[in-house]
Order: structure tokens, then sequence, then C-alpha cells
């Protein structure tokens, strides 16, 4: 994979890269690239896509509030920024 | 309740037991640092005291929730996140009265074989401490295999139990897709992950794993549990490529089969015609389910966040880029890379397509053999960094386990042999359900090759 594509992949995963990381990982990402491309030798033409190993139909539930067993104010404490009870973020605009 | 378990009931509720469990932690954790938080009083409250499994610890790896405790994935991103809520695998031990005394080290996300991709902590191999303990769950094999606690969580994704299990010495076992909940779990690869169990018998192992299936509403793909019953009469083996296994490990298997058919079953040798194609398959899938699940660690509402941003953007750029470590990062770049449009033909709907075919395979198998026994890794416990095992050659060595992952079934480590000082295990699989075809299997072979022990293993204490 070239640089340009690195990077353009990067942004689309929110990921910052620096120039040391991004040598290295441009060479480790087109290892398992060329190694994914042996999957082009097999013929899969017959074949339907698995999504998961073992699903049975939807599962439905009556449109009922849940049983809460978290309490908000306990998950907002691990926000990295807080005033009163809204989480804080840079400005936007 | 088993023998083992009894031996160890009450003894988070006895003084003198409990200290002397705390001074024996301490002795092993000063040489293999398996643990990242260990408290032996603060999960009491949340365990039954009445039930059958009460003051007996456990410990759970660190990308599975326990109120209370703190639940970092092994990653700087979440170093000071703590968990508000159990996931139900952990509630349901509770429930039935064990108590969880601490959270275990991983590679970071569950992403390595080594346990060295945590950003925490290192964690060494309780039988040579120059060498790795395994991973993604090395942190609950070594504590496991040390005598710390009898029984620890972890997590299977692509062989994160089996292969630790096999390092250490111990039994690892990852039920069938959808057996256990995995509610709670942090989720890296949902469609091939599950949780599992670490132990040093298999009545444990069996124990635990009646207390933790079945369905759970809260998670979508856990499914009520019918055992698939059926005497196992016939295994399969696998047909290795001669030089795919290290000396040791090619012997160690060859004595299992020996060991199998002195066990009056019949073997016979099978293959896997699609097994070249399924390590490239299975990395598509993990990268790929990888780069959308770990979207949500942005910095905003938990986790790491960068000392100074002009805007969201770049608080979530910042973030993501100081708090991950080098493996997630390589994992979520080829998962946003074969979701791209234009590529899902040639990579992720082609895999999905190559995960029937295995499926396809072992349908087939199970029409002839009642159960399997294969190879784990190709080499026993590696020394830390990368001068063994590099860590592309560490992904291809996830072979042999990472196809029960992309079947969905069943796979039990059993111990085998020690090889020049080190354990080496082997996997038994069975049909979806068939975990008790698993059990007995392994039941026959342990009572004459029990779990080995590493020196300075001691549980005379609990007696």
């Amino acid at each position: 994979m070239d640089t340009k594509e690195l990077y353009h992949t990067a942004s689309l995963a929110r990921l910052e890269l620096d120039e040391k990381e991004a040598e290295k990982l441009s060479r480790e990402v087109s290892q398992m690239l060329e190694y994914f491309n042996h999957m082009l030798e097999l013929d899969v033409s017959n074949l339907e896509p698995t999504t998961h190993a073992l699903m049975k139909n939807n599962r439905l539930r009556r449109d009922v509030v849940a049983e809460q067993t978290v309490d908000p104010d306990e998950m907002l404490e691990n926000a990295p920024d807080l005033e009163d009870r809204f989480v804080l973020i840079p400005n936007v605009l | 309740m088993n023998k083992e378990l009894e031996l160890w009931k009450g003894v988070l509720s006895d003084g003198t037991k409990k200290s002397k469990l705390e001074k024996y932690i301490k002795g092993w954790e000063e040489k293999i640092g398996s643990f990242l938080e260990i408290d032996l009083n603060r999960g009491a409250y949340d365990s039954n005291e009445s039930g059958a499994l009460a003051g007996i610890p456990f410990g759970v790896k660190d990308n599975i929730a326990v109120k209370g405790f703190k639940l970092t994935c092994g990653s700087k991103m979440l170093q000071t996140l703590v968990s508000p809520y159990s996931a139900t695998v952990v509630s349901r031990l509770q429930q039935a009265g064990a108590q969880v005394i601490g959270k275990t080290n991983l590679d970071e996300f569950g992403m390595g074989s080594s346990t060295d991709n945590s950003a925490l902590q290192q964690t060494n191999n309780p039988w040579d401490t120059e060498r790795v303990a395994g991973g993604s769950s090395g942190g609950s094999a070594a504590c496991v295999a040390a005598g710390l606690v009898p029984f620890a969580l972890g997590t299977d994704t692509g062989g994160s139990v089996r292969q630790p299990a096999s390092f250490c010495g111990i039994y690892g076992l990852k039920p069938t897709y959808g057996a256990a909940s995995r509610y709670g779990l942090t989720a890296y690869a949902s469609s091939l992950e599950t949780p599992g169990i670490l132990a040093r018998t298999v009545a444990t192992t069996k124990d635990v794993f009646d207390i933790i299936k079945g369905e759970d509403e809260r998670d979508q793909s856990s499914l009520s549990y019918e055992a698939e019953g059926g005497q196992v009469k016939t295994i399969g083996y696998l047909k290795i490529e001669e030089g795919a296994l290290n000396a040791d490990v090619e012997a160690s298997y060859k004595s299992s089969i020996k060991r199998l058919e002195d066990l009056e079953y019949t073997l016979v040798e099978v293959e896997l015609p699609t097994m070249d194609y399924v390590v490239p398959a299975y990395y598509t899938i993990a990268m790929a389910e990888a780069s959308a699940n770990l979207a949500r660690f942005n910095g905003i509402r938990y986790g790491y966040a960068p000392f100074m941003a002009e805007n969201p953007n770049e608080l979530m750029k910042k973030s993501r880029h100081e708090g991950f470590g080098d493996e997630v990062k390589l994992r979520i770049l080829l998962g946003t890379y074969v979701l791209r449009s234009g590529f899902q033909d040639q990579f992720y709907v082609r895999s999905q397509k190559i995960r029937t075919a295995i499926r396809n395979d072992f349908e087939k198998l199970f029409t002839k053999v009642d159960s399997l026994v294969m190879p784990i890794f190709p080499t026993a416990a590696f020394h830390h960094g990368s001068s063994d095992l590099d860590s592309f050659q560490q992904k291809v060595a996830d072979k042999y386990t990472c196809v029960a992952n992309l079947a969905g079934l069943p796979a039990l480590t059993i111990p085998s042999s020690v090889e020049n000082g080190l354990p080496v295990g082997v996997q038994l699989m069975a049909p979806y359900f068939g975990e008790d075809r698993l059990f007995e299997i392994a039941v026959k072979a342990e009572e004459k090759y029990p779990a080995p022990q590493p020196e300075d293993f001691d549980l005379e204490w609990l007696s």
C-alpha cells in the first residue's frame, strides 16, 4: 500500500500517523494484504457468505423499559470532561 | 461440586487461609505478573455467600467487565476506566458464590498471541519466566497454572484461551459460539469471539461451564443450550504437513494420538481441504470487525483524552493516536481498508465465503468422526520479544486454533506432555454443542495424564 492510500485509510479510521509510524505500518499492512491475496486462489463461486457461525432468527422483546443495571451517574464518572451531567467536547465550530 | 472446588470453598471467608493465599499470590506475582489489578476483598459484596462456590476466588481477563474493577483491556486508552456493570458470565459465577479477586493481563484488546502487546505490564510463563504465557488470555492462563486461583475466565477470538492454556499446561475451553453470553465482553471481533474457561482440571472446567452457559436476553447471539450428546467412538486426527510443527510439538501431538488409541478410541487420519486459506480469511474478518468495534474509543464519553484538542475531530485523532498501541493501529487500518468501497468483494466477502467452505469441511468431517484432535500452535511457549517468532509469524501460527472460531465449534485444550521443560497441549473439537464429548474424552485422558505443575506450585496450605 502506498503512503497516500495509507494516510487516506488512517484518516477514515480517525487515526493520526506520524512519519515513523507510517513507515512501519505501511510495511506491515502491505505484508498482510499480500497474505490476504492468497484467498484469491480459492474458487468461491458457489459459496454463500457466512456472517455468523450460529444465528437463530432475529429475537424480539417487548417494547418496555428494561431492568436498569447501570447507574447513569456511575457511567458519567468515566468521562474525561464533564459540566454538570453533560459530557464536554471542544468547540465544534 | 468436584473435589478441587470443594478444597477451595470458603478460602476467602477463612481469615487464616485467606492470608496464606495472599502470601502465595504475592510470591508468584513477583515472578509472573499475571494480574493487572488484585483485591481479595472488593468482590465479596457482589458474591452470593450461600452459593455452592462461596469463598472460591477466580480471575477475570481484563477485557471482561466486573463492576467496581477496572476494565483496561491492556490498553493505555482505558487505563483508568472503572466498569459500572458486570458481564453476564461474571454475574452468573457470582450468583453461584464465586468471588472475583482480580483482573488478568492480556494483549491489548485481545490482539496478540503472547500478552506482550499489553501496554500496561509484562506477564511471564510460570514454567520459565523468560518466556511468554501465550495470549491473548496470558494472565488468566499464568495465574491458573501457578495455582493462584482454581479457574479464570478468558476470551477466545482466534485461539486466545486455548493457546495460552497449552503454553501453561492447563485446560482451556472455547465453547460453541452463542453457548455463553458475550454481554460485558469488550467487543473485538463479534462474530468470532466467545468467553472461555481456563482451569487445572476437567471437572472444574465443566462445572464452571455449566454455570456460565445458556441464553442471555442481553446478547442477541446467545442461544439456549441443548447438549449434543452421543458417545465418542471415532476421533479424527488432522494430517499435518512435514515441518509444520516444531519437533517438540510434533512429538507431543503424536503421543496424544497414541494415548487416545490406548484409551480404545478409533483414530482416523483426516484432512480439512480449506485449511490453507483459513488464516487470511480469519484475519480479514477479525480486522474488519475490529475496525468497526474499536470506533467507539474516541476519548469523548470515556477513555484516554489528549491534553489539548482544538476541535472534536482532533480530539478523536489524538486520543486514538496516543491511546492505541501499534498492533491495534495495524488491525484498525487493515480492517478499514478491507471494508472500503471497491475492496469489499476482494477481501471481506471472499473471506466470508471461505468461512462457509470451512464450515462445510467440518460438517462433512463430523459425519465420519465424533470428535477431532488437532495441534494448537506450532511451537511451545516462546521467548519474550520477537526473537523466536515475529508478529507476522505469530499470526500465521493461529492456523489450527482460528478454524474453530470461523466455524463456531467448541474446542478444548488438554495438557499433553512436557517437552524440554515446557508444557505442550493438544485440542479436541466436537460438533456444535458437543462440549460433553470433549469433557468425556478429556476426563479419560486426565486419569492417566493430569495437568503438569510448574516448579514452586504448592497448594499444601489449602488442606
